[in-house]
This record gives C-alpha cells, structure tokens and sequence, in this order.
C-alpha cells in the first residue's frame, strides 16, 4: 500500500482515484446489465453466494434474535393482540423449536409447488447490504434456469403471497427486488369490488396502491380487504405476474384524494424472517 | 504482500458480514455501514494514502452488490477515506472518544454525500427526511460499533506492517 508517500502524491492519487470512480460510473450507467462491470460484479456475486450462504447459516440463530429485538415496537403491539389468543392455542402448543418452524415453512413451500409445479424452491442467503434498496439474494441462479423478472413468492397450499422479482442473475445466485422495494411496481386488484390501480412500494412504510377509479366502494373499517395481483395481456405483451398472488390487505384508505382514490398496504409477507422462496416461472411462458 | 493480502481479507469479511450478519440487525429499519467504518478507521490510523485506497476498494466492493451503477460507493469512500485521514492531524486529543466521535461525524456525512450523489444520478427516490434519518441512525450504529472494531481492525493493520530491519 502507498502509505507513506508526500502530500503531492497524494493528491494525485486521490484526484486519479476519483477520476477512476467518476469512469467506472459512466461505463456502468451506459452499459447497463450487459457492460464488463456488470459481468464482473456478478462474478463477484458468484464467488461469494457460497460463503454467504455458509455464514448466513452459522449466524441465523443469532441474527433472528437481533431481528427480534430490534422489532420489539411491533411485536409488542402484536404480542397484545395475540394474549387474547393464547387460552385458546395454549393446548395445541406442545414444543415450538427453530427445527420444527423451518420445517412447516418447508412444508409449505412444498404445497406451494403442487399449485405452481414448475416452481423452483430457493434458500434465502442474504440481504441487501444498502440501507436505500430492498433485495434479498437466493440460492439458485441460471444454472437452475432462473432468468430475470421471474416472479417469486411464498405462501402456503392456502395461497401464495407476493416476495418480489428477480433483478440479476449469476450462475450460482440471483437477487430478487423486494415488493417493499422503491422501484419496485405490481397491478393489484382490490378483492371486495375488483378495482384495480398501481401498487408500489415504500421502503419501511406500508405499500401504496393508486390510480384506484374515485367511485370505488370500499368496505366498512375494520373489515379486512385483501390485494392480490391482475395478470392482462395487450397483444404479445403480458403482465409479470400470475393473476391472485396476494400482496397484502388495506391498512388505511385515502378517499378524499382526487381524482382517484388510493390505499396503503400491509405486505403479507414478513420479510425479516423470511427464509425459503418459490421462483415461478415467467408469465408468457419463458424462464423454467 | 502481506499488508494488502491482510487489508484485502479486511474488505472481504467485511463484505460479508454487511450482507449477511448486519443486513439483519436493523435499527428503526436502518443497517450500520460496516465498509464506511472500515475505511474510517483504516483513514485515522493509517492517513489519507491509505485512507483513499482502502475507501476505494470498500466502495467498490460494496458497489458489486447493489442493485445500481456502480462506482457510487467508491466515490464516496475514496473522498471519505481521504478527508478522514487529512483531518487526523488536526486531532490533538488522546481522549478514546475521539475514534467514536470521529466515526458518528465522518459516517453521517459520508452517508449524506451518498445520497446526494445517488439522487443527482436519478437512483434516490426516498424523501429528504427518510435521508436525514438514514444519515444519522447509521452514524449512530457504527459509533456503537466502534469500540468493538476499531482495537481488531486495528491490532490487524498493525500486525500486518513490514518489520524495519536495523544493521549494526
């Protein structure tokens, strides 16, 4: 390392290093997915998805119990709701353990794959790394014929519900953009009356849904209204996802706004403790 | 050799433990930036040369993992990295506060430039309090941090300096 060199030298090497920096932004602007930093980032991705995974599977007791607390606001809330509940469940619950959790998630995901049978199940192996972007990478990637903007979901033989879509794609990994993902944009459609307007996503908050027609009947507060995705097609062009996915229910209804009315959403999954995915295939038919 | 092979394996670790391990120790939904405490710490200890690469390896590193152009992080890094290790000689104090203070100060401002940086390239979509908030949680959390890396980072760097041989 140039450690000790003179205030010139260092200068210059900042000024070379930066100007390097300014380079390399340029090229990947302009380049896109298809440019020699895209190539070599994914590499990158490729050589580390094995010890990501290794250390995300060493440290995962540790880091739920980190999640745990740090989410004590909203488990308190819940922990609330949920005391009403416990002499009822109190007899059904025998032993609850790590092993037996991860096993009903499995189970589910394996109903799951009876409804999409062309599924592919997927181990989650990290998070973004960036507090300004909401991705997640899993554990398979071209290899097991996972291509870009696959749909992906979780979800039980009940239902699937709505994780993301598939962003990139390495051999070995791929990262799929979170549905609570600022960029990220799903059509949804309002269970009770059918409507349809533009989900988006919010980051921390709850999901929004827009452009909802201003005559939508909206039931009762207190009544939940679920979300679920709209599949249409115009022509050879097909929406990305598969029709009734659930994306989440209505937390709050915004009426007063014009022209149209609008919603926030309450995602179905909890993407904090969320371990096992299903990547389906695309719906014009590519991908697996 | 061995410097770089021991800053490099750093940077990886590093790299690692942010996306895995820290990506899931939320604070009010904001993660502590372990490449920025890395290139803080190196920066203080080691000065701006130093400061510069070792912020430019960082970002790019970090760059390789997130979903826009990259070059943004190492940008940021670099000019962090050098500006953390200009400042040092203006550091007087023997308090071991300051390596905190230093931290919570270079992090947040860090992170600002970040994101200022990100919304002139059109790839910030967040607010401007979202932004204040992120700057300022993840100075919080690495200040945290601090005390905890800054002797290992520190006792690594050291460790890995070529020995001056003395000929009588």
């Amino acid at each position: 390392m140039a450690a000790r060199s003179g205030p010139r030298n260092t200068r210059l090497l900042v000024v070379g290093l930066v100007v390097l920096s300014l380079t390399i932004i340029t090229v990947d602007y302009r380049e896109g997915d298809s440019g020699p930093l895209a190539a070599m980032g994914r590499s990158a991705r490729t050589f580390m998805a094995p010890l990501q995974e290794a250390v995300t599977n060493a440290t995962r007791p540790v880091g739920n119990f980190f999640s745990g607390v740090a989410h004590l606001p909203s488990l308190a809330q819940e922990n609330t709701d949920l005391k009403a509940q416990v002499a009822d469940l109190q007899a059904r619950i025998d032993a609850t353990s790590q092993i037996e959790l991860q096993n009903q998630e499995l189970l589910d995901l394996l109903n799951l794959k009876r409804i999409y049978p062309t599924g592919i199940p997927a181990v989650v192996i990290a998070k973004s790394p960036s507090n300004f972007s909401s991705s997640m990478t899993i554990d398979v990637g071209s290899d097991a014929g996972i291509k870009e903007n696959q749909p992906v979901v979780t979800g039980s033989q009940d239902g699937a519900r709505l994780v993301g879509i598939v962003a990139s794609v390495t051999t070995n990994s791929a990262d799929v953009r979170l549905l609570i993902d600022q960029s990220f944009n799903v059509a949804g459609k309002l269970a009770s009356s059918g409507a349809i307007g533009l989900v988006q996503g919010n980051g921390d908050q709850d999901l929004t849904m827009q452009d909802i027609p201003a005559t939508t009947k909206f039931p009762p507060s207190g009544t939940p209204e679920s979300v679920f995705t709209v599949s249409y097609h115009v022509g050879d062009q097909h929406g990305r996802f598969p029709p009734n996915i659930l994306i989440g229910t209505v937390s709050k209804v915004y009426e007063g706004v014009q022209p149209d009315a609008q919603v926030s959403i309450s995602p179905a999954v909890d993407f904090s403790s969320l371990e096992t995915v299903l990547v389906l295939p695309t719906v014009d038919g590519s991908g697996s | 050799m061995r410097r770089v092979i021991a800053i490099i394996a750093i940077i990886v670790t590093a790299v690692l433990l942010q996306s895995t391990v820290f990506s899931q120790l939320q604070l009010l939904g904001v993660r502590p930036e372990l490449l920025y405490l890395v290139t803080i710490l190196i920066a203080l200890n080691e000065g701006p040369s130093e400061g510069a690469i070792v912020g430019f390896t960082c970002g790019l590193a970090q760059d390789m993992f997130l979903d826009q152009p990259m070059g943004i992080t190492a940008l940021t890094l670099t000019l962090l990295g050098y500006a953390v290790g200009m400042a040092r000689q203006y550091i007087v104090s023997p308090s071991p506060l300051v390596p905190t203070i230093v931290v919570a100060v270079a992090t947040a401002l860090g992170v600002g430039f970040y994101e200022i940086v990100t919304y002139l390239l059109g790839q910030f979509d967040a607010g401007f309090t979202y932004a204040v908030k992120v700057a300022l949680l993840t100075a919080a959390y690495n200040a945290v941090l601090t005390p905890i890396l800054s002797p290992l980072l520190r006792r690594i760097v050291e460790g890995s300096r070529p020995r001056r041989v003395v000929r009588l």
